[in-house]
């Protein structure tokens, strides 16, 4: 995704309704009292101790894992019937139970002592079974997501709505670093490459993050974690091609530097092929890129662990904007972190990163002015401390302090520019968060961040969260949030000149000092459960309360169309809806996963105030959004995976033209097979119901409006 | 629609019927069940550890037991040195004074040092899926790596109370040492 605006013009009225502030409060203060009440009641009745409070909402570090045993050949896939289960165990020696994978399709649902968000998990195995090749791809496994993919390489991604252009709602971090851009507030997606196979687990947060990960965690949180060094040991090689992946090749060696310390080095390539055209003719936006890392972890018994990682990336995808030449992009960071344990209760870590990614790309000549290249190196120099601990029996505190700085230097084209060039910013945060023992299943969590960043100066974000543990299985929670979205170098410093004299307009589209921050309050409430033996599942609500969202503002008695337009924050409104995620375990051999999604949104323009395209700007999502994933372990160590997926209508607004991406079912389906416990061999086929259908579109944009191809890709992988 | 959907919330809650108790028998219950079962085998009692020859072996669920009927099944019938293995559940330690292996279950996360305190140095071995439990004084924990079973294992723990752990059991295990200054 690259920072492009268009003209926009205003849009036909949309009638919308006011929401009164005070009637929702009590709304809601008055579901929360009863939900206590109910709770506290039903304590004197019914004793049943619920399982342990989870952690709090903690960025995660990678699991450690015990040296690898000897491990037997035994059969990857599970045994079978239930009831036989403990008769075989009891018969294998430990070295062969230890070999038993637990998360094979027969995998149950995770203890319900989980934090109390809407928060899902997409597992290592989950992403490989999908067929998924890219970070984008795998995290249409979250249900509470919408993935938009656009052309070859630029996806849109976001949570519980705004999935436009700029998808600025949504804070993704790898391993702990944000991946998040202040150059558009938005996530470039083509240049987050991790090595699949060595990802752990992806976990997706939906709704209000800030307490905890600060300003623009607004509508969700990615956590891509990666696995420790020492869980990725010994030689890993995979290689494959097909249509649309045209090739693509990962390698990895992990082994030991010392007693405890343990190493990996990877690299990774791929080269995708262009997606087409509307009709059919080939795009341009083919895109190879290659990537190398390492990370070392110390392991072992020690109260001090470190780990250190770093990589460097370097990649090209086909202009759209200007057919025949290429974007550029190539980056490197390397972040270290360490972590004390200083009793049973707690425990302290500090973790530091430097960044640098560096983006290149032709523009087109605008008015006068002519085509140039507009290219940006923005270094990240980040610092974070953490300490958790428990304050007598009933009190879990975390509290912390960051600081961040960016260099950000732009080599302005013509027509795209930020000013000043050369910027350099500042972050200073700091959270602190208290999870109370009410009663024994009852939990209450209170927080708060507060940042002063050099745009808006400081911003506080609060969140206070109840979780009830009904029963050992079934669980509810609720919470209130305050979220902010700080403004981005788009929204403050954005300039596209014309090159026009006076009294011609001199800009296209720019950023205002005067940009302020977006706000959120949320209101949210959640159920998790393990129905019986074989079903689990999730439903989550809300209600988001948005203020000062960004919007455009076209000039008065302008000579052309209401150029310059300026970015402002005269939007507001609401959205709300319901997640809901289930997984059915049919047979032992057989599992299914289905997961629906519903957004309501009302946005509109202050009153008194001026928006070019009267508040529908921001939005191109979905109203209804499903999936249903079938898993099957067949006989002959053979899986069979697929996945459909339904998304409705897009009003896709943000341009000139008001344009709707029609709705689409598509279907995925992987067959594996392993021929032996180390080498599996797969067939992936993705978009398989139509020859090409489209995802994402910019009104306006028909010429170069891009569909996604149906495509099938081969694999071999190997560990040694 | 945001109204409906708080009503909908009401209505689900007022159906809710609590749990009967029937913990989960998962795959992941039946393997720690199996390495119960092992851990009785690879580990020595004192032989003043049993009240007479004809004691049972038990191995006691202290908590809100995720087993169900794993445990049972996996031991009915066995015999550790000629003592019949039997599974106890409490929620009290005093209902499982007569325990060689005490399982300390996740409800109990928060009771972990009182209740390591109350066994003090009697010969029991503690297992656990708390977190961080051998670190904190226990002498075995299970977690999950890769989607395998995997345990730690504090071998000053167990050696301070009489118990004799075999050095198999040890290789396979994550060897832990008590955190300085935690009990």
């Amino acid at each position: 995704m690259k920072p492009s605006l268009g003209c926009l013009s205003v849009n036909s009225k949309l009638g919308l309704k006011r929401h009164g502030r005070a009637g929702r409060i009590a709304w809601f203060g008055g579901f929360i009292v009863w939900l206590m009440a109910t709770a506290l009641s039903a304590q004197t009745i019914q004793l049943t101790n619920a399982p342990s409070q989870s952690p709090p909402l903690m960025p995660s570090q990678a699991p450690t894992s015990a040296d690898n045993a000897e491990a037997s050949t035994t059969n990857a896939l599970a045994p079978s019937a239930n009831a036989e289960g403990p008769n075989i165990y009891k018969t294998m020696s430990l070295t062969e139970l230890m070999d038993q994978d637990v998360t094979s399709v027969s995998k149950e649902p995770e203890p319900l002592g989980e934090a109390p968000a809407a928060i899902q998990v997409i597992t290592n195995d989950e992403i490989r079974r999908s067929g998924a090749s890219s970070v984008p791809e795998a995290l249409r496994l979250a249900d509470n997501l919408e993935v938009a993919q656009e052309n070859a390489y630029t996806w849109h991604i976001s949570a519980r709505g705004f999935n436009s252009d700029l998808s600025d709602k949504l804070l993704v971090l790898i391993d702990g670093r944000t991946v998040y851009s202040p150059l558009d507030a938005g996530v470039f997606w083509d240049l987050q490459n991790v090595m699949l196979e060595d990802i752990d687990r992806i976990e997706v947060i939906s709704g209000p993050g800030g307490t905890l990960w600060g300003a623009n965690a607004v509508n969700g949180v990615i956590n891509i974690i990666t696995k420790s060094a020492e869980d990725t040991q010994g030689w890993y090689m995979d290689g494959g091609g097909g249509t649309e992946l045209r090739d693509f090749g990962d390698v990895r060696y992990g082994g030991t530097l010392a007693p405890n310390v343990y190493f990996r080095v990877y690299g990774t390539y791929f080269d995708r092929n262009n997606e087409v055209l509307a009709n059919g003719a080939p795009a341009q936006d083919d895109w190879s890129q290659g990537q190398g890392g390492f990370r070392i972890d110390t392991g072992g018994p020690s109260d001090d662990k470190f780990t250190l990682q770093g990589e460097y990336y370097n990649g090209a995808t086909g202009s759209t904007a200007v057919p025949g030449k290429d974007d550029v992009q190539s980056g490197d960071n390397v972040l270290g972190r360490w972590t004390h344990t200083l009793s049973a209760d707690s425990d302290m870590s500090l973790q530091l990163y430097y960044d640098r990614t560096n983006l290149s790309q032709p523009e087109l000549a605008v008015g006068f002015e002519p085509a140039g290249i507009f290219s940006d190196s923005l270094d990240t120099y980040d610092a974070d401390f953490q300490h958790h601990f428990s304050l007598g029996d009933r009190n879990k505190i975390t509290w912390g302090a960051g600081y961040r700085f960016t260099h950000d230097q732009n080599n302005n084209a013509p027509t795209l520019a930020f000013y000043p060039a050369p910027l350099n910013q500042s972050l200073f945060s700091t959270f602190g968060q208290d999870e109370i023992e009410l009663l024994k299943n009852l939990h209450f969590t209170i927080g708060t961040k507060v940042e002063h960043n050099d745009y808006t100066g400081f911003e506080v974000e609060p969140s206070a969260r109840l979780q009830w543990n009904v029963t050992p299985t079934q669980m509810l929670w609720a919470a209130v949030s305050r979220a902010v979205r700080t403004p981005s170098r788009i929204d403050h410093d954005l300039e596209e000149p014309t090159g026009l004299p006076k009294p011609f307009p001199s800009g296209v589209i720019d950023g205002t000092t005067s940009f302020t921050s977006e706000t959120l309050i949320a209101y949210e409430v959640g159920y998790r459960a393990q129905l019986g033996n074989k079903v689990s599942g999730s439903v989550s609500a809300y209600y988001n309360d948005y203020n000062k969202l960004q919007s455009v503002t076209p000039t008065a008695n302008s000579l052309i169309g209401g150029l310059p337009f300026y970015l402002e924050n005269n939007l507001e409104g609401a959205t709300d809806g319901v997640e809901v995620s289930a997984d059915y375990q049919m047979l032992d051999w057989w599992r299914w996963h289905a997961g629906y999604d519903f957004l309501q949104e009302n946005l509109h323009v202050k009153p008194g105030e001026v928006d070019a395209t009267n508040g529908l700007n921001d939005t191109a999502d979905p109203k209804h959004q499903f999936s249903i994933r079938s898993s099957m372990d067949l006989p002959q160590n053979i899986e069979f995976d697929t996945g459909l997926r339904y998304v409705d209508t897009l009003p896709t607004n943000d341009g000139h033209i008001a344009e709707t991406v029609p709705s689409y079912f598509e279907l995925d389906a992987r067959l594996a097979w392993h021929v032996t416990k180390d080498l599996e061999i797969s067939i992936v086929g993705q978009n398989l119901l139509h020859d090409q259908h489209t995802e994402y579109l910019y009104p306006g944009s028909s010429p170069t409006q891009e569909d996604i191809v149906r495509s099938v890709y081969g694999k071999i992988a190997w560990h040694f | 629609m945001r109204r409906q959907v708080f009503l909908l919330f009401v209505v689900l809650l007022s159906c809710i019927a609590p749990d009967p108790g029937h913990a989960q028998e998962s795959k992941e219950y039946q393997l720690k069940a199996a390495f119960l079962f092992n851990f009785a085998q690879f580990v020595k009692w004192p032989t003043d550890s049993f009240t007479d020859a004809d004691a049972p072996f038990c191995i006691g669920i202290l908590g809100d037991d995720p087993f169900g009927a794993a445990l049972e099944e996996t031991v009915r019938g066995e015999t550790i040195n000629n003592h019949r293995l039997t599974v106890v559940r409490a929620q009290r330690m005093e209902d499982l004074k007569d325990c060689q292996i005490i399982f300390v279950c996740r409800s109990e996360e928060d009771h972990v040092g009182e209740i390591l305190s109350q066994i003090g140095t009697r010969p029991v071995l503690t297992v656990s899926e708390v977190d961080s439990f051998a670190r904190n004084g226990g002498d075995i924990d299970f977690y999950l790596s890769d989607g395998k079973v995997r345990f730690e294992i504090n071998p000053q723990s167990a050696q301070r109370c009489g118990l004799r752990i075999s050095s198999q059991l040890l290789s396979l295990g994550k060897i832990v040492k008590p955190i300085s200054g935690g009990n």
